[in-house]
């Protein structure tokens, strides 16, 4: 049997990649991260509040998704000490549109940065990148700082704003700032039309053919087109099983779903385990991501998972054309781009400023005893934050991000989302593709 | 003087949340900064060389950008392969310029709270000097969690063209770090008249005295210049946590520290002077800014 060793590179950070070989296919295979922060440990014994501060640094590109599931952990950790914390529907709109600038900007920068250059590279090896040259990537980059500004309108910076405390969010914008924030969404959503939709929001969310997509030139076309070129529309498939634990616009509820039967899910089935890494064994370990499993199996979390669980038309052509093949798991991202947009919209159109912003706890968080979960639907999945305080000290924090669900290691007999994606390849360019599909953030995944 | 040639970058990191990266990447003006930058090297993007070539033949460059905390700890942080030190030094050795962006690179920052002895900025552990170096004549720090693009980009600028960049003791630039957070500030008129900010998501009051703001005592223009071009932490009424200061980040953010419960007196300003003006100006009872700044009632 022969083994090799790889690092993917542009994840956000870099893996190391051990594959086992037999007969020229991946007979299993091993992701390996190295670089780990510690934020877990740093944030033991410190006062609960730092936690917003803190936990928004785990990551550049998901900042406010850390952020907002911390403080929802902490109002968590209220509510069961019997205060119960009620948010105005403006902080929660407001939560929400932040949550979305971050997602609509990961999905235009992975896809633009990331998607089509990585395919460029496999449609012709001599392509040396288009970063800081090429109009197309100047035209992403502007519409991504758009977006965030957008977002920055109401949490005041991207990254690392620190917009929310428990009981809602901290700025009390004026109608005229929300005006402001409708027009720079409309550019976003002109560039998205022109550039990588190929269609206007209303018609591109309305499609349920993969073939409705295909009818006009974009960069989403340019990239299916060049994804089926290279069979990426039926390599990369992993267990068909998909995951939503946090709240979305798009469905109702914590969903699971196997294939395409949808059912409810609960966070109380969800298990973390030290398998394989360093912290578990020091030695024999080799990695310092920990693997995450809903009742004992793996599932997929992410834009392909909401989409499968929201039952949305188009991914649901693709899923069936093409199961959760990498050109799947990418298109979904896309997709969902298009729908957070118009949800965004909506949101900004409907936002009441004139309700409170913040209807802070009464008790005094430094008699705070409790234990409180955070789930949010991050940029990449389902994002937890668990948080164990005592006289308001943190006594345990615990941090499962989606990445960890995608792409930590399983056994042999049970294989991780990832591994089972790349089993059977039989070319490293396409592993590191497929590796890639599943939009890899190094840093969350090790915090 | 502008040089006729582009200046070439490397972009490297240590232990990092890429922050610095993606606040970089929200900069307004790029194509201007491509027209004068050519980016060898930037982990998270897709770019002409990768960092395992530019090491196993390092020849003379202009900008080593480096993002991260520096650690020769192994065990803490290893890319390619290598540790940290056979990454840096190579590059360090052949750099012009070495720009370290973010707290973390500059001082450590929040991940150097996991050693201490062994997890530092390049020049300094915290406030003392002496970090991952000792001494080295070309380090600017551009601290910030994260660092502001402008400060980034235009820094770079300036000292591409060779002009005169005027550095404080922290080794950050004067004209970026002679201002204070606190400068432009929208609640500034209730600094001046100490009233407080009664909770959080309010328009109104000012978040020095209970809410733990640190802009009074934060070397940075965020509120001159703006994040994201439109707004900044204390627009959307949050506490300044004092991000681009050595000892960030500081134990219970979110809470003013007090000796005999009285507030630390604003950067560079006596006790005396400062207790003295504030206890005048808490005497008077200011109705106007007692009340809502947007008073629907009329």
């Amino acid at each position: 049997m022969k083994i090799t060793k790889e690092i993917i590179e542009r994840i956000e950070g870099e893996a190391a990649l051990e594959v086992e070989w037999e007969d020229e296919k991946i007979a299993f295979a091993k992701l390996k991260f190295f670089n780990y922060r510690g934020i877990e440990e740093i944030l033991r014994k410190r006062p609960l509040y730092d936690a917003l501060a803190f936990t928004p640094r785990v990551c550049g590109i998901c900042s406010h998704s850390h952020a907002l599931a911390c403080v929802r952990a902490i109002e968590a950790c209220f509510e069961h000490a019997q205060e119960a914390v009620s948010l105005s529907q403006k902080a929660r709109d407001i939560r929400e549109i932040a949550l979305n600038a971050e997602k609509i900007h990961n999905h235009i920068k992975w896809y633009f940065f990331s998607v089509l250059p990585e395919l460029e590279k496999i449609d012709n090896p001599s392509y040396r990148g288009e970063a800081f040259k090429k109009p197309r990537w100047f035209l992403a980059q502007h519409a991504i700082t758009e977006t965030l500004k957008m977002g920055a309108i109401f949490s005041g910076q991207w990254p690392h704003g620190s917009f929310v405390a428990p009981g809602g969010v901290t700025c009390a914008p004026v109608s005229l700032d929300v005006l402001n924030a409708r027009g720079i969404l409309e550019k976003v959503i002109a560039f998205c039309e022109e550039t990588l939709f190929g269609f206007s929001l209303e018609e591109f969310t309305g499609f349920d053919s993969a073939v409705q997509v295909m009818a006009s030139p974009s960069a989403l076309s340019w990239g299916i087109d060049t994804m089926i070129r290279h069979e990426f529309d039926r390599l990369g498939r992993s267990h068909d099983r998909f995951l939503a634990l946090g709240d979305s616009f798009l469905y109702e509820g914590a969903l699971k779903s196997a294939k395409t039967t949808v059912l409810p899910a609960d966070i109380k089935y969800v298990s973390e385990s030290l398998a394989h890494t360093f912290f578990e064994n020091p030695t024999e370990g080799y990695t310092y991501s920990k693997t995450a499993m809903y009742k004992k199996s793996f599932f997929e979390v992410g834009p392909m998972a909401r989409m499968m669980v929201a039952k949305e038309g188009l991914i649901r052509d693709f899923h069936r054309r093409f199961k959760d093949a990498a050109l799947t798991r990418v298109t979904a991202r896309v997709v969902e781009c298009a729908h957070l947009l118009v949800q965004t919209k909506r949101l900004l159109e409907d936002l009441d400023i004139h309700e409170v912003s913040l209807i802070p706890p009464k008790r005094n968080v430094h008699e705070l005893s409790a234990e409180g979960v955070g789930v949010v639907e991050a940029p990449r999945g389902s994002l937890i934050h668990t948080i164990n305080v005592r006289h308001g000290v943190i006594e345990h924090y615990d941090i499962i991000t989606p990445t960890v669900w995608n792409l930590g290691n399983g056994e042999r007999d049970n294989l991780s989302v990832v591994q089972k994606a790349l089993v059977g390849l039989d070319s490293l360019t396409k592993t590191d593709f497929i590796v890639k599909s599943f939009d890899v953030c190094s840093v969350c995944t090790t915090q | 003087m502008k040089p006729n040639r582009k200046s070439t970058v490397i972009w490297i990191q240590g232990i990092t949340c890429n922050g610095n990266s993606h606040s970089f990447l929200n900069y307004s003006n790029m194509a201007l900064f491509a027209a004068s930058f050519e980016m060898l090297y930037h982990p998270l993007l897709f770019t002409a060389h990768t960092l395992e070539s530019l090491l196993e033949k390092p020849e003379a460059f202009d900008f080593l950008i480096v993002e991260g905390a520096f650690t020769k700890e192994a065990r803490y942080l290893q890319r390619f392969g290598r540790s940290f030190p056979e990454i840096l030094e190579p590059l360090a050795n052949k750099a012009r310029f070495i720009v370290c962006v973010g707290s973390c690179a500059s001082f450590g920052g929040m991940f150097r709270l996991r050693d201490p002895q062994k997890i530092s900025g390049a020049l300094f552990n915290a406030k003392e000097k002496g970090g991952y170096w000792e001494e080295k004549s070309n380090v600017v720090n551009i601290p910030g969690c994260p660092a502001h693009p402008r400060w980034i980009a235009e820094t770079m600028m300036a000292l591409r063209e060779e002009k005169t960049v005027l550095l404080d003791e922290c080794l950050r630039p004067k004209e970026i770090f002679a201002y204070l957070a606190h400068h432009g500030c929208l609640r500034n008129e209730y600094f001046e008249w100490k009233v407080d900010c009664k909770q959080l998501g309010e328009k109104e009051g000012c978040m020095f005295y209970e809410h733990g703001c640190l802009g009074p005592n934060t070397h940075a223009n965020c509120n001159k210049i703006l994040w994201n071009d439109i707004s900044s932490k204390t627009r959307a009424g949050s506490p300044c946590l004092g991000c681009t200061e050595f000892d960030f980040p500081r134990r219970a953010l979110y809470e003013t520290h007090k000796n005999m419960s009285l507030p630390q007196t604003p950067y560079g300003i006596s006790k005396r002077a400062y207790y003295t003006l504030a206890g005048v100006a808490k005497s008077f009872k200011i109705e106007r800014l007692e009340k809502k700044l947007i008073d629907e009632d009329h």
